[in-house]
C-alpha cells in the first residue's frame, strides 16, 4: 500500500513563537489517522500546511494527490447560496443526489444555511468536501461544536462513505471518544510547541459505536497517557 | 396599531400647531393647513404637478442609477487595491465636502439651465455614499469564504459572482436605502437653482409670483411624494434583506 502523504522533519514557527516541531509522519492509502493533543498545540496549523494554506518554516512534504477534501471546523458555508449551489460552488459536475442521500440531506437543496441547524449545517460542509470525490479527507475538529448524539450519527455516517470510498482521512480533536470512533492510527501530540509523543494502532472493528468496550478500554488507556507529564511538555 | 394611532395624533398635533401659527401670525406668509390643502387639492387636478413631479423623480432616479453603477465598480476597484484607495480618497473626501453651490457655476456655465444639472449634482452628492459603502463592503468581505474558495481551487470569475457580489449585495441594499431620500431633496434643491423644469422650478415659479399658499402646497406635495417613494422602495428592499439578516 503507497503512502498517500509523507512528512519529514516539519517545523512551524510564527514569528518567534515556535508551533510545531519536527514532526516526521507518513499516511497510507486509505488509512485514517487521528491527530490528538491539548487545545492550541497547532493542529489546525499543519492541516493547513498540509492543504497548502500555510507554508511550513522548514522540513519536506511529499503528497501522492491533490484532490483534497477539507471539512473545517466553522461550516463556512455561502450564506446567500442555498444547500445545492454551496456545492455548486466547489464542483459542477458532482453527483449532488448521491451525496445528499448519502449524507441524509434529501430534501434540503434549495434551503439557505440559514435555515438549517448546525449538525445540517456540518453535514452540507462534509458534502461539499466529499463532492470534490476527495482521495484525502481532512477534517479540523469538524464536530467539535456539535451535541453528543449528532456527531455520532454524522461519524457513522463518515464510516459508511469510507467504506464506499476508501479515501484517506487526516483528523484533527480533542476529543478522545471522536479519536477513537474514526481512527485506525492516533497520533498524541505535546503541548505547543508541538511534538509527535506517541502512535496507537487502534485495532477495533471498522463498524464502531461509543459505547463498546473495547472503544472504552482503549478511552480509559489514552486518559492515562494524556495525564502522563510527557504530553503536558 | 397603537403606533399608527400615535403616528396620526401627532400629525393632527402638527396641523393643528400650524393652524394656530397661521392665526397668530401673517397669514399671507403662513397660509392656514386648509387654504394649502385647497390648494394642493387644485395642483393635483390640474394635472401639472404630476408631470412636474414626474420630471424631478426620473432626474433623481437617473442619477441614483448612475451612482450606484459608477460608485459600486469604482468602489470595488477601490476596496481590492491599496494602492488605488490610497491614491483617491483624497480626491473623493474633496467631491464630499465641496458644497453644491460651488459646483452650481460650474454647472451653469457648462450646461445652463437644464437637466443636466440637477441630475449631475445629484450624482455627485451620491458618489462617494456608493463607493464609501462599497469600499467598506469590500473590506469587511468574509476571507474565510475567499480561503474556503482558494482551496477547492475555484475559478477566480466565479468566486467574484458568488462571493465578491453576494457579499456586496446587502451593502449595495445600504447604499439604496441612504440614497433614495438624498437623491430627492438634492434634485429639488437644484432645479429650484439651475433646473428647467419638476417640483424644484414648480417652488421656484411660486416664490418669485409671490404666491406662498403655493409655495407651501408644492412643498408638502414634494415631502409626501419623497416619503412615499422612499416608503415603497425600502418595503421592496426589505423583502430582500429579510433573507439576509437571519443569516
Amino acid at each position: 500500500m503507497g503512502h498517500h502523504l509523507t512528512v519529514k522533519r516539519l517545523s512551524k514557527s510564527f514569528g518567534s513563537l515556535p508551533v510545531l516541531d519536527d514532526w516526521d509522519l507518513q499516511l497510507k492509502s486509505g488509512e485514517r489517522l487521528v491527530l490528538l493533543g491539548p487545545s492550541g498545540c497547532g493542529k489546525t496549523t499543519f492541516l493547513r500546511i498540509i492543504s497548502g494554506l500555510e507554508q511550513p518554516t522548514s522540513g519536506m512534504i511529499k503528497k501522492e494527490t491533490d484532490q483534497i477534501g477539507f471539512v473545517f471546523q466553522e461550516p463556512r458555508l455561502i450564506p446567500w447560496l442555498d444547500v445545492k449551489g454551496n456545492l455548486r460552488f466547489v464542483d459542477e459536475q458532482g453527483d449532488i443526489g448521491e451525496i445528499l442521500t448519502q449524507l441524509r440531506l434529501t430534501g434540503f437543496e434549495d434551503y439557505l444555511p440559514s435555515r438549517l441547524s448546525g449538525g445540517m449545517r456540518q453535514r452540507v460542509n462534509l458534502a461539499r468536501a466529499l463532492i470534490t470525490r476527495p482521495k484525502l479527507l481532512i477534517l479540523d475538529e469538524a464536530f467539535s461544536s456539535l451535541d453528543f448524539k449528532v456527531k455520532v450519527a454524522i461519524m457513522e455516517d463518515i464510516q459508511q462513505l469510507w467504506l464506499t470510498h476508501r479515501f484517506s482521512i487526516i483528523a484533527v480533536t480533542h476529543d478522545l471518544k471522536e479519536a477513537l470512533m474514526l481512527a485506525d492510527r492516533i497520533i498524541l501530540l505535546s503541548a505547543r510547541p508541538s511534538r509527535i509523543i506517541r502512535e496507537i494502532e487502534v485495532e477495533l472493528e471498522t463498524d464502531r459505536s461509543p459505547s463498546m468496550s473495547g472503544l472504552l478500554r482503549l478511552e480509559a488507556e489514552l486518559i492515562d497517557m494524556m495525564c502522563g507529564d510527557e504530553l503536558n511538555g | 396599531m397603537k403606533s399608527l394611532f400615535r403616528a396620526l395624533l401627532g400629525i393632527v398635533l402638527l396641523v393643528a400647531a400650524w393652524q394656530l401659527l397661521a392665526i397668530l401670525l401673517n397669514r399671507s406668509i403662513i397660509p392656514t393647513p386648509a387654504t394649502t390643502f385647497r390648494q394642493m387639492g387644485e395642483l393635483i387636478s390640474s394635472g401639472e404637478i404630476i408631470v412636474a413631479a414626474g420630471q424631478t423623480a426620473w432626474k433623481a432616479f437617473l442619477a441614483l442609477l448612475l451612482a450606484m453603477l459608477i460608485g459600486i465598480s469604482l468602489g470595488l476597484c477601490l476596496g481590492l487595491s491599496g494602492t488605488l484607495y490610497d491614491m483617491f480618497r483624497p480626491l473623493l473626501m474633496i467631491i464630499q465636502a465641496v458644497p453644491v453651490i460651488a459646483w452650481l457655476s460650474l454647472v451653469i456655465f457648462a450646461w445652463g439651465i437644464g437637466w443636466r444639472g440637477p441630475v449631475f449634482l445629484t450624482f455627485l452628492s451620491l458618489l462617494p455614499i456608493s463607493i464609501f459603502t462599497t469600499i467598506s463592503g469590500v473590506h469587511n468581505l468574509d476571507k474565510d469564504l475567499l480561503e474556503m474558495a482558494g482551496l477547492y481551487r475555484v475559478p477566480r470569475r466565479k468566486v467574484f459572482s458568488k462571493i465578491y457580489l453576494g457579499s456586496l449585495l446587502p451593502f449595495a441594499i445600504a447604499i439604496l436605502d441612504v440614497s433614495i431620500g438624498q437623491a430627492w431633496k438634492t434634485s429639488l434643491v437644484v432645479e429650484y437653482l439651475c433646473g428647467g423644469s419638476g417640483l424644484g422650478v414648480k417652488i421656484l415659479m411660486a416664490r418669485m409670483n409671490i404666491d406662498f399658499s403655493g409655495v407651501w402646497a408644492l412643498t408638502l406635495i414634494a415631502v409626501i411624494l419623497g416619503l412615499a417613494t422612499e416608503r415603497l422602495i425600502k418595503e421592496g428592499l426589505k423583502g430582500i434583506f429579510r433573507s439576509w439578516v437571519t443569516i
